[in-house]
Order: structure tokens, then C-alpha cells, then sequence
């Protein structure tokens, strides 16, 4: 097996899947976030929203902290440091997948 | 789908800006900064005015009060209008490494003006003609600077408008710099545009060089003026696009 194709068995499935994987990069540049923002950026109905988080949060990739704010409930979605050096290893294997000029 | 991740990772650095409150905000700051130090270049000495603006920018904590109101009537907006429909965002706290990078950064950034400054010394004939001149040069120097800041952290935030801002910023210290000599500058015995020396200016050019320190404060004035309106407008215009894409607040269920 060459080294591209072993970094494409490599790949991690739990990120792997472009709605989780849209998830985990929007967060990875923010502490944390909540459902709405998640919600309107993945353009994601709420219950396919919902069952990829808990599938993150299965994982260990996310934590979800549960708040409220006044009267109105607030869920808040972090990365763990797991979720971060995942998300990390994934694009480095994503990398020489592409890269064509190593033929 | 890498070009596709990074864009992902950039809407939630650009979040702070997706109302056009920090602009609106931070351009209503440049313009009062603006306006007190262009009014502090032209109103005429010992006037109510000049006494006024005078007192106004030299008392500290009326500009520091001033910045916090800026950011609690900011949090207050964001809190009330924008995470009730587009949701909430708590940015990264920036660590002491990435700190010292920024800071690094700026001072490279900050230093070029500077080395520039020391070349005009050593290689022009006349040390004094490039002091004399400040009121052109300075305003286009600190709009290139200002126009680099802008597209640097528009590009890292993701942000194309501040291509545009920053495009912006640099025009206006250039024309402001070329009024400055088209206008004239202030006029200097020859004898002293010819000398090199760094040593304390004769009475005959005293009056010229409080006139050429005064138009460069009534330039730096224009330019963050300017560069004020520029941020307020784009701040308007991306609240507007903003409301009418998120017209009512959204709740999420309990």
C-alpha cells in the first residue's frame, strides 16, 4: 500500500462525514459555540444537527455544556482537546491524499 | 475540500464582525478621534473651541470610560439583536504565545515606516527636508499601514470586505498626503532645508515647524476621520444585509 492510500485508510470516519466534519471546523476556530450558530452555518435541519453532535460528542470530539440564559435554554458545544488533535491528524492525512504532483 | 475547511474555520473567526456593530462602532471612535485631533490643527489658539478640544483629549479617563461604554453598548447590542438569530460565539482566548506573535508582527509591521524614515536621513542631502515635509509623507505611510492591518485580518477572518476597506484607507492617506503638497508646504529658509544637522533648530525656523507639526496632526486627523466613515458605512451596509437576511429572532425549543 502506498503512503497516499494508507492515509486514506487512515482517515478518521467519525469526521469523515462532511456534515460532522463542517461541524468540527467550525468549531476548531472558536471556543465554543452554540445549537443556533451551529444551525444556521450547517444549514442542517435540527434533528440531523442533533444526532451528528451526540455522535461527536460519543466520539469524545465535543463537550456540550447545557445553561441557560434568562428564562431560555442554552446549549454550548466545545471541542475537547481529543476533538482538536482529531480534527488535526485528519487534515494532515487529507493532505498528500491530493497532492497529484507525487504521482 | 481543503479551501472548503478553511472557509468553515473562518466564519467563526469573522463572527464578531457579522452584524456591522464592531464596525459601526470602531468607526464612530476613529471619527471622534478624528474630529478632535483635525479640530485641535484648525481652530483658531486661545479659542473656546481649541480650549474645549484641548481639555477633551487630554483628560485620560473620559477616552478610557469612552471605550468601555463602546464595549458594553456593544456586548448590549450583540446580546439583545444578534445571538437571538444567528446564535452565540465565545471566541478563543489568545494565549500568551500567540500574543508575542502578534506583537512581534506589529512591531516588523511598524518598523518599516521607521527604516524608511532612517534611510530618508542617511541617503537624502537634506536631514531637515524630510522633517519639513512629515505633513505629506506621514499620512500616506500610516494609511498603508492602516490599509495592511485591514486586509490581513480581513483575509484571516475571511472577511473580503476589509479588501475593500483597506483599499479605501490607503486612497485616503495618499490624497490627503498629495492636498498636503499641493496646498504647499510650509516655507523654510534654504539654508536650513540644506543643513544635515540634528542639533536644536535656530529661532527662523521655529514658526515653520509648529506649522508643519500642526498640518501633520490636521492629516493624521483627516486620515482616521476617513478611515472612521469608511468603517461606519461598511458597518451599516453589513447591518442592513444582515436584518434582512435575519429578520426575527429564533428560538430554539426547551
Amino acid at each position: 500500500m502506498t503512503g497516499s492510500l494508507h492515509n486514506l485508510s487512515d482517515l478518521d470516519r467519525v469526521i469523515h462525514e462532511p456534515a460532522r466534519l463542517l461541524l468540527i471546523a467550525l468549531l476548531s476556530s472558536v471556543e465554543s459555540a452554540d445549537f443556533l450558530f451551529l444551525l444556521k452555518e450547517s444549514r442542517l435541519t435540527k434533528g440531523n444537527l442533533s444526532v451528528h453532535l451526540s455522535r461527536l460528542e460519543e466520539a469524545g470530539y465535543l463537550r456540550v455544556d447545557k445553561t441557560f440564559r434568562g428564562k431560555i435554554p442554552h446549549t454550548e458545544y466545545r471541542l475537547t482537546p481529543q476533538g482538536k488533535s482529531a480534527f488535526d491528524q485528519y487534515r494532515k492525512n487529507l493532505g498528500p491524499i491530493f497532492d497529484t504532483k507525487k504521482g | 475540500m481543503d479551501g472548503q475547511i478553511d472557509t468553515a474555520m473562518k466564519r467563526g473567526r469573522g463572527y464578531w464582525f457579522v452584524d456591522g456593530f464592531t464596525e459601526m462602532i470602531a468607526g464612530g471612535l476613529f471619527i471622534l478621534l478624528g474630529g478632535i485631533l483635525l479640530l485641535r490643527g484648525i481652530a483658531p489658539q486661545h479659542s473656546f473651541l481649541a480650549q474645549f478640544v484641548s481639555v477633551a483629549s487630554d483628560i485620560s479617563i473620559v477616552k478610557a470610560i469612552g471605550i468601555i461604554a463602546a464595549i458594553l453598548v456593544l456586548w448590549w447590542l450583540k446580546n439583545q439583536f444578534t445571538y437571538p438569530r444567528t446564535g452565540f460565539v465565545r471566541e478563543k482566548w489568545v494565549t500568551v504565545t500567540q500574543m508575542l506573535t502578534l506583537i512581534g508582527k506589529a512591531i516588523l509591521i511598524l518598523i518599516l515606516p521607521v527604516l524608511g524614515l532612517v534611510a530618508a536621513f542617511i541617503f537624502l542631502p537634506s536631514v531637515r527636508g524630510v522633517l519639513f515635509s512629515m505633513p505629506v509623507w506621514f499620512p500616506a505611510g500610516l494609511g498603508l499601514v492602516l490599509a495592511v492591518l485591514c486586509v490581513l485580518s480581513g483575509e484571516w477572518m475571511g472577511l473580503r470586505r476589509f479588501r475593500l476597506m483597506g483599499a479605501l484607507i490607503l486612497l485616503a492617506g495618499i490624497v490627503v498626503g498629495v492636498w498636503q503638497l499641493v496646498i504647499g508646504l510650509p516655507n523654510f529658509p534654504v539654508e536650513a532645508l540644506q543643513s544635515n544637522s540634528l542639533a536644536a533648530l535656530p529661532e527662523v525656523v521655529r514658526a515653520p515647524m509648529a506649522e508643519t507639526i500642526n498640518r501633520t496632526f490636521i492629516s493624521i486627523g483627516l486620515l482616521t476621520l476617513v478611515s472612521g466613515i469608511v468603517f461606519a458605512v461598511s458597518g451599516v451596509v453589513t447591518f442592513l444585509r444582515y436584518r434582512k437576511e435575519n429578520p426575527v429572532p429564533y428560538r430554539e425549543e426547551a
